[in-house]
């Protein structure tokens, strides 16, 4: 006891109004006011147990610390005199697992979680079958949906970025996974995951546990992706691509796969079908990342993804559309998003793949490129050009204000205001005639709360779209200029303070009857 | 027979049947406030129910031997009564969590069973000449 001291949190040095502190010396005793810490013992229940008490003397001069050890005696009859259980007084550490005792603490400890058995997901249909065995077995959410063989699976990183095939797929649970896999040429025929027919081979069970139906995994779609990373998709989509060894590459090795299973209300499977992405490897390839996603839909609809619920959700894209010649009503579709140019890792503009990212609402998003300019460059060509670079292919005239806005609502929809700036206003010279190409693209987009106050819901209220050009002043033959060029998404709250309403202060109403001073009156 | 000694076995039957359940009482406090694994609860709760068993023979025994004036039971429960001093020794020493209250119990137990050996010893003596 004479040796804890709870307050000496410095090593080596020490703690101010620490009195059993050993790092401090007499000189430093005499500076403090109070000891923090006046009394150090065992476990209080215990009959007599040594105290080791710290106090300071302050009528001496200098103050000196008092150090003394006794004995403290618990006058309660029932203080413990003796403890034959000599792990009373501290926490019990745990087993530490070796080899031989890790089956043991695995049966004690794991459960579910830890379980490397398949058999224990089928722990329902015991109970299943005991009360109800003419009800047919369906698939609830998360349940993993079942091939002939095992599960669909659905490849994920699980603690380094390695690929772990032994990740099912959950029933309505939509999932997209990103990992890596070892790949080699030599190797490409026999690695099983970067073929085809792994992610294809088995059929989905239509109901959970009966083998009687089975549901084919059709080949929706495929994509091939070339060495340089640009894609196309193939027209006949019924052939299996195995991977072959061509000229030292190896070609039709899976990078991705998405499945998209049909299902009814039942919880039955009714339809399968996967897109594949093949891609080629060289000799120096070591690792590809491939990526899954799953996605389900119900039969007999077509989900319309909803930004929101009537306001929007934060970090869900804005929705957009156009509004055709002639027809009042602007149509939406995917490809009129509102979107705003991907930053590249090549920050070359002219050699940017068009990559766009859509905007998703309350993200403040900015990217841009930088452009490399030249004497030989024609100033309107270019000027289209990135005008074209900043907006995109279908740059949208409408903007949804509500997450929810139908196509059929005119008055739902925003359009979207374009403004021009240019970045030498303050200048007022002969050069305004001068070419003028556009350098960033600012969108802003004010919002506003909307609603009852408990459950406010976003509303866009107003998009504004502003081009800010430069002038490109001419360059000595030879020289080359780097301008960078920028695109930016702001997301303004306007909305106006909520103003509470107070009721009316209550008054008293006193009214004295009319008699009350009776004989008086 | 000796008197000293029935009065002796009637107090030491009453008193047992209170140290008995105050002991039960305290098992059952210290399994709730201390942690009493249930290796170290088992074993303690069977010997105090050995020594109840033990103590009802004895003091029976000892009682007939007395009022019948036989040596027989007499030196029976004497030799029980080394197995009860044990096991109150036991309840005293070695349980898993001796409280105070247990002691001071045990204590009044033991010099109670001390007193009876000795009047045991003196009865058998006077029984046999």
């Amino acid at each position: 006891v004479a040796k804890l001291c709870v307050c000496d949190l410095l090593v080596a040095q020490c703690d101010v109004n620490c009195c059993c502190d050993p790092d401090c010396t007499a000189a430093e005793f005499s500076l403090f006011t109070t000891c923090s810490i006046p009394i150090v013992t065992g476990d209080s229940r215990l009959c007599s147990q040594k105290a080791a008490i710290y106090s300071l003397d302050v009528e001496a001069n200098p103050p000196e610390r008092i150090f003394k050890l006794i004995d403290h005696i618990n006058p309660n009859v029932f203080c413990i005199h003796t403890a034959n259980y000599k792990q009373a007084f501290s926490f019990i550490s745990p087993e530490t697992p070796t080899s031989e005792n890790f089956d043991q603490l695995l049966k004690q400890f794991g459960s579910a979680t830890f379980s490397t058995e398949f058999d224990s997901w089928n722990i329902n249909p015991d109970s299943q079958s005991s009360s109800d065995t003419n009800e047919t077995y369906r698939y609830e959410y998360g349940v993993p949906i079942q091939t002939v063989d095992a599960f669909v699976r659905l490849p994920s990183p699980v603690v380094s970025s390695w690929c772990s095939d032994a990740n099912p797929a959950g029933f309505l649970v939509n999932q997209a996974t990103k990992c890596s896999r070892l790949v080699s040429v030599e190797k490409c025929s026999t690695i099983q995951a970067v073929s085809m027919l792994f992610y294809i081979n088995s059929s989905i069970l239509a109901k959970w546990h009966e083998f009687v139906f089975q549901v084919n995994i059709t080949v929706q779609s495929i994509i091939v992706q070339s060495l340089n990373g640009m894609r196309t998709l193939l027209n006949s989509n019924e052939v299996l691509r195995l991977p072959t060894v061509l000229d030292e590459l190896c070609i039709n090795i899976v990078l991705g796969v998405s499945y998209h299973i049909t299902y009814t209300e039942a919880g039955e499977i009714i339809e399968a079908a996967a897109s594949f992405v093949l891609g080629a490897i060289t000799k120096e390839t070591l690792s590809i990342q491939q990526s899954f996603e799953i996605s389900f839909t119900q039969v007999n609809t077509k989900p319309v993804p909803l930004s929101g619920n009537p306001g929007y959700v934060v970090g869900l894209p804005v929705r957009a559309g156009f509004r055709p010649h002639g027809y009042p009503l602007p149509n939406t579709d995917k490809h009129g998003q509102l979107t705003i140019l991907q930053s590249t890792s090549n920050q070359d503009c002219l050699a940017a793949a068009g990559a766009r990212t859509p905007v998703l609402f309350g993200y403040n998003m900015i990217s841009g490129c930088k452009l490399r300019i030249t004497a030989a460059m024609e100033c309107q060509l270019l000027a289209q050009t990135l005008l074209d670079l900043l907006k995109g292919q279908n740059f949208p005239e409408y903007v949804a204000s509500f997450g929810n806005s139908q196509a059929q609502d005119v008055l739902d929809w925003v359009p979207i205001t374009h403004l021009h700036t240019s970045e030498q206003v303050k200048i007022y010279n002969v050069f305004q005639s001068s070419c003028q190409i556009p350098v960033s693209l600012e969108i802003e987009v004010q919002w506003t709360k909307y609603g009852s106050l408990v459950n406010p819901q976003a509303r866009i209220v107003n998009v504004t779209a502003t081009v800010t050009t430069a002038a490109l002043s001419q360059l000595p033959s030879g020289r080359e200029r780097t301008v960078p060029i920028t695109s930016s998404v702001v997301f303004t709250d306007i909305s106006s303070p909520a103003e509470p309403g107070y009721k009316a202060r209550p008054t008293i109403n006193v009214k004295l009857p009319f008699d009350f001073f009776f004989p008086f009156v | 027979s000796s008197v000293s000694l029935q009065i002796l076995f009637y107090v030491n039957g009453a008193y047992y049947i209170f140290y008995f359940l105050a002991t039960l009482a305290m098992i059952v406090y210290k399994s709730q406030v201390f942690s009493y694994p249930d290796s170290f609860l088992a074993p303690d709760l069977a010997l105090l129910f050995i020594m109840a068993i033990l103590e009802a023979l004895r003091l029976y025994l000892g009682s007939k031997g007395n009022l019948t004036e036989e040596e027989a039971p007499l030196g029976l429960s004497l030799v029980l009564t080394v197995g009860s001093a044990l096991l109150c020794i036991y309840f005293l020493a070695w349980q898993t969590y001796v409280l105070q209250a247990d002691v001071i119990l045990g204590a009044i137990l033991l010099f109670t069973y001390g007193l009876e050996s000795v009047l045991e010893i003196a009865a058998i003596a006077a029984f046999v000449s």
